[in-house]
């Protein structure tokens, strides 16, 4: 019972019955399926951090390949010709790159996680604004396979969904399992609880941090994709902020910022929770450029709470 | 007679300009207690880096039950049935003494998955409790329990056991009482020895000198790189092995002040 996630999810609650109560409309099919339209795209980056966090590192550089691996896919399909598959494709690889190399620069090379990846989404947002010269792209305007898998809609009574939400659903149980019952798991635990245990047990750190990399980043360009197919359109700033907005998701669900100890259904209460903040809280009438002091404040608080009864566990 | 189960020859090491190792030979018998002593900087964790495979060694040879072999990891140290425990540095705090016990070596079904494997969860729980049985804490330790909530005599007697479980032939305990209270470091010696009636080789790294015996049966002394000393505990004294560390005469100095 006081486990981060159940008091995250106590907190969820209390505050959807409070924006519930304050405006008729925030329960409304319309605001709901507004709200599971959004959560996907920060959410499915938050899977990936949360394991990485785990295992002791942290990635600045989602939001900046959320941005990129749209730009340089629609680039390529619109002005070079290259079939749409073939573009994703390119995409996919250079999301695998970018991880690569904050993987291997942060444990080969030993320089912290903070600088590498804080570098890294510099480069990686100034590709996507020098190749675009500063513009959004021309808009998508082709339906197609790609585009349905990733971004397609349907409705539900009067609930309109994504499928962005079953990509999420399906990388949530699969980030539940592997972290929780798979041996993989263990390993990135153990690894961000003490690094030199692992070590000495002979679990391939090092390996195992840059295959989370190259997943976070992988994440960071699939959640990228998605957005840029729902509002058919790429732009170069797409994502900016995105990484600390997701960072924060992950640790007001309980994952600590110093590693070993990480919940994937704690990130989900988490992401749901920031969604449900911002989205509420322009609702029930705080003004527009209030409203992130609002959004600090609660996760303030959240992380206070946490603070809070992990020193209460480790009196008792 | 006892078997050899390792035996170093010549082995050398290097970091830069300064030669940590310069030419160290032991041998470990079958069911004995070896205490590895010398001062700060005299080679002992680099030689114990060495057997347990953390770094390769320059020169030298290893042979484990009379058989050359070569280390490089960590693991390939493991597998040789070589199991070291350093110095509170062995258990992952967030993890549950089960999964610790069990840590890179973790029993799964479908192997086939690889690192996504699940964890065989029931046959982690039921072999530690059965382990912490064996070893005499079961009592007081649930298998499922943190180890961040244990005490420090605690969790070395898990990294103890750990190793004992793994039938590992060679133990290596590298300052195992450090930080423990009282209580909790004859809890250890008195594993220590458990460890030596079970037929495992344990090399002792310590301090401190009346540990050494009252579990040792052999002392080997390093100093600047170089085993200097070797004696059994029944051929020697307190003094003599302190002098052998320091490399000063004081039993002459002793008997000069008197």
């Amino acid at each position: 019972m006081r486990s981060p996630q159940f008091s995250s999810f106590v907190i969820l609650v209390v505050l959807l019955v409070v924006f519930g109560v304050a405006d008729g409309n925030f329960l409304s099919p319309l605001n709901i399926s507004n709200m599971m339209a959004f959560l996907p795209e920060l959410g499915i980056i938050a899977l990936g951090m949360t394991l990485l966090l785990t295992a002791g590192e942290f990635d600045l550089s989602v939001g900046a390949v959320f941005g990129l691996a749209p730009v340089v896919v629609m680039l390529l399909a619109q002005n070079a010709g290259v079939d749409i598959g073939v573009a994703l494709l390119a995409g996919l690889l250079l999301c695998i790159s970018i991880g690569t190399i904050n993987g291997v620069i942060v444990t080969k090379i030993g320089i912290s996680s903070f600088l590498v990846t804080l570098s890294m989404l510099l480069i990686v947002r100034g590709a996507a604004l020098y190749i675009t010269q500063g513009f959004p792209l021309k808009s998508w305007d082709q339906p197609g396979f790609f585009v349905t898998l990733l971004a397609g809609s349907f409705n539900i009574g009067a609930f309109r969904f994504y499928t962005s939400l079953w990509w999420f659903i399906g990388l949530s149980l699969l980030a539940v399992y592997v972290l929780r019952y798979a041996k993989l798991g263990n390993w990135i635990s153990a690894i961000g609880s003490n690094r030199n245990a692992a070590v000495a047990r002979g679990v391939p750190a090092d390996a195992v941090k840059i295959w989370l990399f190259i997943a976070t980043s992988v994440l960071a360009g699939l959640a990228g994709m998605i957005s840029a197919f729902r509002i058919s359109a790429a732009s170069p700033v797409a994502g900016t902020g995105y990484e600390l907005e997701v960072i924060a998701m992950v640790v007001v669900g309980g994952t600590a910022l110093t590693g070993g100890r990480g919940t994937i259904l704690g990130t989900i209460v988490g992401a749901l929770m920031l969604r449900a903040i911002r989205n509420g809280i322009v609702l029930v009438g705080v003004p527009g450029l209030a409203y992130n002091i609002f959004v600090g404040v609660i996760i303030l608080a959240m992380l206070i709470l946490h603070a809070l009864l992990q020193k209460n566990a480790a009196r008792s | 007679m006892m078997q050899e189960v390792l035996r170093l020859q010549g082995l050398q090491k290097s970091f830069g300009s300064v030669r940590a190792l310069k030419n160290a030979s032991l041998t470990l018998k079958e069911g004995e207690v070896v205490a590895l002593l010398g001062d700060n900087g005299a080679g002992k964790s680099t030689l114990i880096k060495a057997i347990s495979g953390v770094f390769p060694i320059d020169r030298g040879d290893i042979y484990v039950r009379g058989e050359k072999v070569s280390i490089r990891s960590t693991r390939e140290a493991m597998d040789l049935g070589i199991e070291t425990i350093h110095q509170d540095t062995s258990l992952a705090p967030d993890l549950s003494i089960a999964r610790n016990l069990f840590l890179g070596r973790e029993p799964v079904n479908l192997k086939w998955l690889g690192v996504f494997a699940p964890l065989d969860l029931a046959k982690l729980r039921d072999a530690a409790s059965a382990l912490l049985k064996r070893v005499g804490i079961s009592k007081k330790l649930d298998a499922d329990a943190l180890v961040s909530t244990l005490s420090g005599g605690e969790r070395q007697s898990i990294a103890i056991s750990r190793a004992m479980q793994f039938a590992a032939k060679v133990i290596i305990l590298d300052e195992p009482t450090n930080n423990l209270g009282v209580e909790e470091t004859h809890g250890v010696l008195r594993f220590v020895k458990e460890m030596r009636d079970a037929g495992h080789s344990v090399l002792l790294i310590t301090h401190n000198i009346h540990h050494v015996f009252e579990v040792a049966d052999r002392i080997i002394v390093m100093r600047r790189g170089e085993i200097v000393a070797e004696q059994t505990v029944a051929d020697t004294d307190l003094l003599t092995v302190e002098s052998l560390i320091t490399g000063a005469d004081l039993s002459a100095l002793m008997k000069r002040a008197q």
